[in-house]
Order: C-alpha cells, then sequence, then structure tokens
C-alpha cells in the first residue's frame, strides 16, 4: 500500500461543494435493429445519446460488477451475439475522453472495422432492437460542503452514489482533464498529489459505485493518518 | 379431483391441492410424461400431502377485503432508501415549491394508474408541489369505446367508425367544459381523456400525455385517429422505450414502480410468513418455485407447470401458482381449468386463486419463494417480476414487453424464451444457491434504484424542471 500522505494537509482555500446529477431519460428517434443500423446511428445520433449509453448507464446499474460496461457492448453480445465484438467494446474506458466526440469515434472505429475485416453480416437482424436514448441532466446541490479533509471524508462516506458518479466519473467531462473533482480539490487545495493520483486510478470497472466509493475513502483515510 | 380437495372461500376463492396418486398420473402435457417422485422426496409425499388436504378454514383476512393502511409520509421511505435521497428530492422540489400539477385519469379505484396516483398525489402535495386529481366523468357507450381503443391500441383489431369517433370527441368536450386547467403542470394519463390537450390554448401550462399502454403495434385507424392530440403535448411519457411512437415531441421514458410500503411489498414478520404458508400448505422446508399472475393464457400458467414437471425429474421442488381472475371471467376459469389438468395429481402443485384484495398474502407467498418465475408470452412491464425482483428473489421471466428492462440475463435475473429454457433455469438456480442469491441481490439494487416510488416522484420532478427551463430559455431566446 502507498503511502500517501508525508506532509500535513494545508488549509483549503476553497471548500469542496458536493453536488449531485439526477437525469431524465428520454427516447431518442434512433434504432438499430442490425449491427450496420447501429453503426450508422452512433455515427450520427446527439452526443447526449454516447452520454448516455457509456457514461450514464455505469450509474444506473452502480451494483452490478459484472457485465459489460455500456449498453453497446452489452447488445452486441445478448442481441447479437458477437462475443468479440461486444468484449472489444466493452474494453473502452470512458474515463480516457474528455469529450464525447473522442469516444464516439473510438467505438464507431471498433464497430466499422469489426463489420469490414470480419466479413460479418452487418444487415443480420439481432434478437431485439438497440433503442437509442439520452439524458436530460439537473444538477443539484447536497446539503454537503467539506472545509477541511476530516470534512471531505465526511461527505465521501454520506453522499449518494450518484454524487459520487457525478465528481468522480463525469467530472472529465466539465473539467476537460484526465482528472476527477476529488482529485483536483485534494491537489489544488491541499497539496495531496499522492492521493489524488491513486483515486485517479481506481478501476471503476471492477467495482461497484459503492466499492469505489471505500476506495475513495481508504485513500483520504490514508492521507489524514 | 375429489371435492375434498377443493376449498371454496365464502368469497369463491379456492385453494387448489392435488390428492395423492399411487404413482400413476394423468398424462396429456404436451412437453413431458411426470416426473417421478425425487428419490429423497418419496417419504415426505404423503405426510405433506395429508397435511395439505386437511379442510382448513382461511385466515379472515382472505375472505373480506381488509380496511386500507393510511397512506406512508416521505420520510417514511428513509429507512428504505436512504436519507440522501429523501434529501435528493426535497432540493428538486425546492425550486417548484408553490407550483401546482394536475393529474387527470379515467378511474378513481381499480387498475394501475389510479394505484400509482393514490400514492404518487400526496407525496408530491407533501414536497410542497400542490398536486390535483381529476377523474374524468362519461357514460357507458364512452368507457366501452375507450375500452375498445385501449384494446386496439395493443394491437387488436377494431373498425373505427365515426359514430366512435363523436362520442370520444363529445364526452372529451364535456369534460373539458367541466374542468379547470389552473395548474402549472397538467399531466393527462392514457388516451380517454387525451382530447382535454384542446384547452391548452387558455392556459400557459405545460402538457403532457403520459401513455401507460404499449403502443409499438397499434391499429393504425386509432392511432391517427389520436395521434394529432398527443402531437399537441409539450412531452410524452412512455413505460419502455419500445412502447413509444416517432413524435414530433420529446418523449420520456418512466419505467412503471412499486411502493415499498404497500401491503404487496412491505417487509413481514417471519411469523406472518410462516402462518399464511402453513395456511395455503406450502411447505417451507422444501423449495419453492412460485408464479404470481392472473389465470390469463398471456402469463403461461400452463408452461410454468411444464417447466417445473422437467425440472422436477432432477431437483426436489414445489410449485405455487397464485393468482386470481378465475372467479369473475370466464376466460380466467377456463385458463384456470386448463393449469390444473396440466397439473394432473402432482400433489406439489398448489393452485391458488385468490380474491384482489390478497396483497399480504401474496407478498408473503413471494417472500417464502426459492425462485420466482414470470414466464409471461406477452407482457406490458410486468410490475409481478419488480415485486420479485425487490424481495431480493432470484427470478426467472420471459423475455417479453418490458421484463428485459428489469431483468438484465444473468445479472439482475435470468430470462428465458422456452419451457425448455425455464426448466433449465429452475434446476440452475435451485443447485447454485451463490448465484441465485448473486442475481437477487443485485435485481434489489436495480429496483431501488430505477423502480421505486420514491424515483418515480423523483422523475416527475425532474420533468417538471426541465420543462419550467426549457420554457425559461425559449423566454431569453426571445
Amino acid at each position: 500500500m502507498p503511502e500517501t500522505a508525508k506532509v500535513a494537509p494545508r488549509k483549503p482555500q476553497k471548500p469542496f461543494f458536493f453536488n449531485t446529477s439526477e437525469h431524465l431519460l428520454r427516447i431518442g428517434r434512433q434504432k438499430a435493429n442490425t449491427l450496420s443500423e447501429l453503426l450508422h446511428a452512433m455515427q450520427t445520433c446527439p452526443d447526449d445519446s454516447i452520454f448516455q449509453h457509456t457514461f450514464r448507464t455505469l450509474q444506473e446499474h452502480h451494483f452490478i460488477r459484472q457485465g459489460f460496461s455500456n449498453d453497446f457492448a452489452h447488445w452486441t453480445l445478448f442481441a447479437c451475439n458477437e462475443p468479440a465484438l461486444a468484449e472489444q467494446l466493452a474494453s473502452v474506458d470512458v474515463r480516457e475522453f474528455t469529450a464525447i466526440e473522442g469516444l464516439r469515434r473510438r467505438m464507431v472505429d471498433m464497430l466499422d472495422e469489426f463489420l469490414q475485416t470480419e466479413n460479418r453480416p452487418g444487415s443480420r437482424p439481432a434478437y431485439e432492437p438497440f433503442y437509442f436514448c439520452a439524458s436530460d441532466i439537473v444538477v443539484l446541490p447536497t446539503s454537503f460542503c467539506a472545509e477541511t479533509l476530516p470534512g471531505f471524508l465526511d461527505g465521501i462516506n454520506q453522499v449518494s452514489v450518484h454524487s459520487i458518479h457525478h465528481h468522480f466519473i463525469e467530472a472529465r467531462l466539465r473539467l476537460h482533464r484526465m482528472s476527477n473533482d476529488f482529485s483536483q480539490w485534494l491537489e489544488e487545495e491541499l497539496g495531496l498529489g499522492e492521493a489524488a493520483d491513486e483515486i485517479e486510478s481506481i478501476d471503476i470497472y471492477a467495482n461497484t459505485m459503492e466499492g469505489v466509493r471505500r476506495q475513495i475513502a481508504r485513500i483520504v483515510s490514508q492521507a489524514m493518518n | 379431483m375429489s371435492s375434498e380437495d377443493r376449498r371454496t372461500t365464502s368469497a369463491g376463492s379456492t385453494i387448489e391441492t392435488q390428492a395423492p396418486t399411487n404413482g400413476s398420473q394423468k398424462a396429456g402435457a404436451p412437453v413431458s410424461s411426470e416426473a417421478p417422485a425425487h428419490p429423497a422426496r418419496r417419504a415426505t409425499d404423503r405426510r405433506v400431502a395429508d397435511r395439505r388436504s386437511m379442510n382448513r378454514p382461511l385466515p379472515a383476512s382472505v375472505l373480506t377485503p381488509p380496511a386500507p393502511p393510511p397512506a406512508p409520509h416521505m420520510d417514511d421511505y428513509a429507512a428504505i432508501v436512504g436519507q440522501v435521497q429523501i434529501d435528493t428530492l426535497r432540493f428538486l422540489a425546492k425550486e417548484l415549491r408553490g407550483k401546482t400539477i394536475k393529474m387527470v385519469n379515467s378511474t378513481a379505484v381499480g387498475g394501475g394508474v389510479a394505484e400509482m396516483l393514490n400514492r404518487l398525489v400526496p407525496l408530491l402535495s407533501e414536497l410542497e408541489v400542490a398536486t390535483h386529481w381529476d377523474v374524468i366523468t362519461g357514460g357507458n357507450d364512452f368507457f366501452e369505446i375507450t375500452k375498445a381503443f385501449h384494446n386496439a391500441l395493443h394491437g387488436t383489431p377494431y373498425e373505427l367508425t365515426k359514430s366512435a369517433k363523436d362520442i370520444f370527441l363529445t364526452y372529451n368536450e364535456q369534460n373539458r367544459a367541466r374542468m379547470r386547467f389552473d395548474e402549472d403542470l397538467i399531466v393527462i394519463h392514457d388516451p380517454q381523456p387525451a382530447g382535454l390537450i384542446c384547452s391548452k390554448a387558455t392556459t400557459p401550462a405545460h402538457w403532457v400525455w403520459r401513455c401507460h399502454i404499449d403502443l409499438s403495434n397499434p391499429n393504425p385507424g386509432v392511432w391517427e385517429f389520436l395521434r394529432p392530440f398527443v402531437e399537441q403535448y409539450d412531452a410524452a411519457i412512455f413505460s419502455s422505450q419500445s412502447f413509444a411512437r416517432q413524435l414530433p415531441i420529446p418523449q420520456y421514458l418512466f419505467y412503471p414502480c412499486i411502493d415499498p410500503l404497500s401491503e404487496k411489498n412491505k417487509e413481514l414478520p417471519e411469523s406472518l410468513v410462516q402462518q399464511i404458508c402453513d395456511d395455503f400448505g406450502i411447505d417451507r422446508t422444501r423449495p419453492i418455485v412460485t408464479q404470481v399472475s392472473r389465470f390469463d393464457r398471456l402469463k403461461d400458467p400452463v408452461g410454468v407447470v411444464h417447466a417445473y414437471k422437467l425440472a422436477k425429474k432432477y431437483v426436489d421442488c414445489q410449485l405455487v401458482l397464485a393468482g386470481g381472475g378465475a372467479s369473475d371471467d370466464p376466460e380466467g376459469a377456463a385458463v384456470l381449468q386448463e393449469v390444473k389438468e396440466a397439473a394432473g395429481n402432482d400433489p406439489d402443485i398448489i393452485i391458488l386463486d385468490l380474491p384482489p384484495w390478497c396483497a399480504v398474502q401474496i407478498n408473503a407467498i413471494q417472500r417464502a419463494s426459492t425462485i420466482i418465475v414470470q414466464k409471461s408470452l406477452k407482457e406490458g412491464f410486468g410490475l409481478t417480476v419488480t415485486e420479485a425482483l425487490w424481495k431480493g428473489k432470484p427470478t426467472i421471466a420471459g423475455s417479453v414487453g418490458g421484463i428485459p428492462n428489469q431483468i438484465i440475463h444473468k445479472l439482475t435475473g435470468v430470462l428465458v424464451h422456452s419451457v425448455e429454457g425455464c426448466a433449465f433455469q429452475i434446476r440452475y438456480l435451485l443447485t447454485h444457491p451463490e448465484f441465485a442469491r448473486s442475481i437477487g441481490s443485485s435485481g434489489h439494487e436495480h429496483v431501488k434504484e430505477n423502480f421505486l416510488m420514491t424515483t418515480n416522484v423523483k422523475r416527475w420532478l425532474l420533468l417538471f424542471r426541465i420543462l419550467e427551463q426549457a420554457r425559461a430559455l425559449r423566454g431569453k431566446a426571445a
């Protein structure tokens, strides 16, 4: 276990406001009955549909540890019976992207290449259609605001998993950098760069969101002691 | 079946248990012959069957409707979903404080919509978003036509006549003249009052159409008649992505929900679960496979019997088929008879035709079950699946309607497409209790996140805020 706090953290200039985001599912206009239709729809759907089926689905299914990490991979396996493509799509880590366009491009390229090089019948009907959806988002405050590291730990332990998702996973689309709100605050306000890095490297796909919360709390606790 | 084996309650409901035989059972099941008694079970079969065939009186709660319990308050849900979730609802409601909602549907009692509104309306009002509930009125001719519309929108053939259109429009106009629409958000449920949208121009309110019907394959004539009304709303809400139509207005997905504090879903004392199982002759020392549903062919109760019999060749279990609808529906009675014939003389098949107020009994049976099955051939959303998942039960269900929204195959339950698939999953889950526990637990979390009444309240608040924000943005742009 790496040591994360060799120096006492300084007093933060700015408090950490724990917010949360709540989503309302909107049914999109596109649907796919085949892999070719999925490719076309992925190329043309709005950004918020890509967000819904990748970032947002992680929050909707935050309690699941196994299974595929995004809706495209899940559908590719269970409705199209294409495990190799499903594994490729599932390997895409949303945290490698700070904008939806890059994420879309990576998945479209994978699907396009699969259909061309594997010479697969892209027109074979799926068992059930893929319905494109999107989210309308409302960001809300919570009653937690941290002005100290113990207060921060208290917030981490008590906010909803939606708040954890908002600050830890969705944040990179807001920050446009490969980080998250927790790591950014710990580094910029408290000088805890090592703890910030350790939090950023938590594997979100091998954990439930509660597991992610516990790991963040452990790292922050270590930084306090 | 002997008369001793058929116990009829004063409410007309019955408990059917099958008399023990000496091995020769009724043939005729299309899938398989009868399963032989499991070796480990032979010694106790007769004792159990003897106990089940005793003519016990049913508890009073089954014979007469119980008094309705008091409606829960928002804070009562904190113990279930966590205080943080309740705080989120309060934060969401804060900006809407003082604004008002009107819900309009076609019936005050009976049916899932009225049941849902009974809980939703007071909870929204408790959050200081005053919510009124109005019910349209109409004659028998109106409700006969809207019933036909309902069936036609589900795909039943129907010839839409000018007279039917006139009756629909006349009653909608009468209700429109009678009602006031002073609220900030008007929600019209289902097609019956859809014509009230003609008052939209006279109010500044947001108008939303909440469709609880599967519109994936509607009768074209009825849908084309209703579509011009629907297109005037500011938004439409459907219960599943697959139920929606292509419309020029935003369409939202609101899953149906269950109330975790209702009689059907609340926690029960273990002693009550045991007592109810004893009353029905259900042996809790052995695995219990249960399907809860009306005696309706689309729920495939006969298929469940066949699946049980296939599984019973390998694993010991009992089958409980608990439902209703046989005493007031000729088709239900016919289906019940088919189920009895399929069950033959198996003493481990318990068929319960219960009156509609037996929510606590259904709750107890679900909680006592080892596995719950919902092998529907066609389904709306499938709230019995939601109830099973909420109770943490490993659930096997047909991959139809809204069920795949609830059951993610092998993660929150298992989906099946045939009698044989259902039989295999019964065997697998009964012999792999760790896996069964794992999917049961994930299923419970899935319901907690997506299909509870508190989530439903949140969706309404979110929608209201989103409509308000969109209007404010349009105002700024103008």
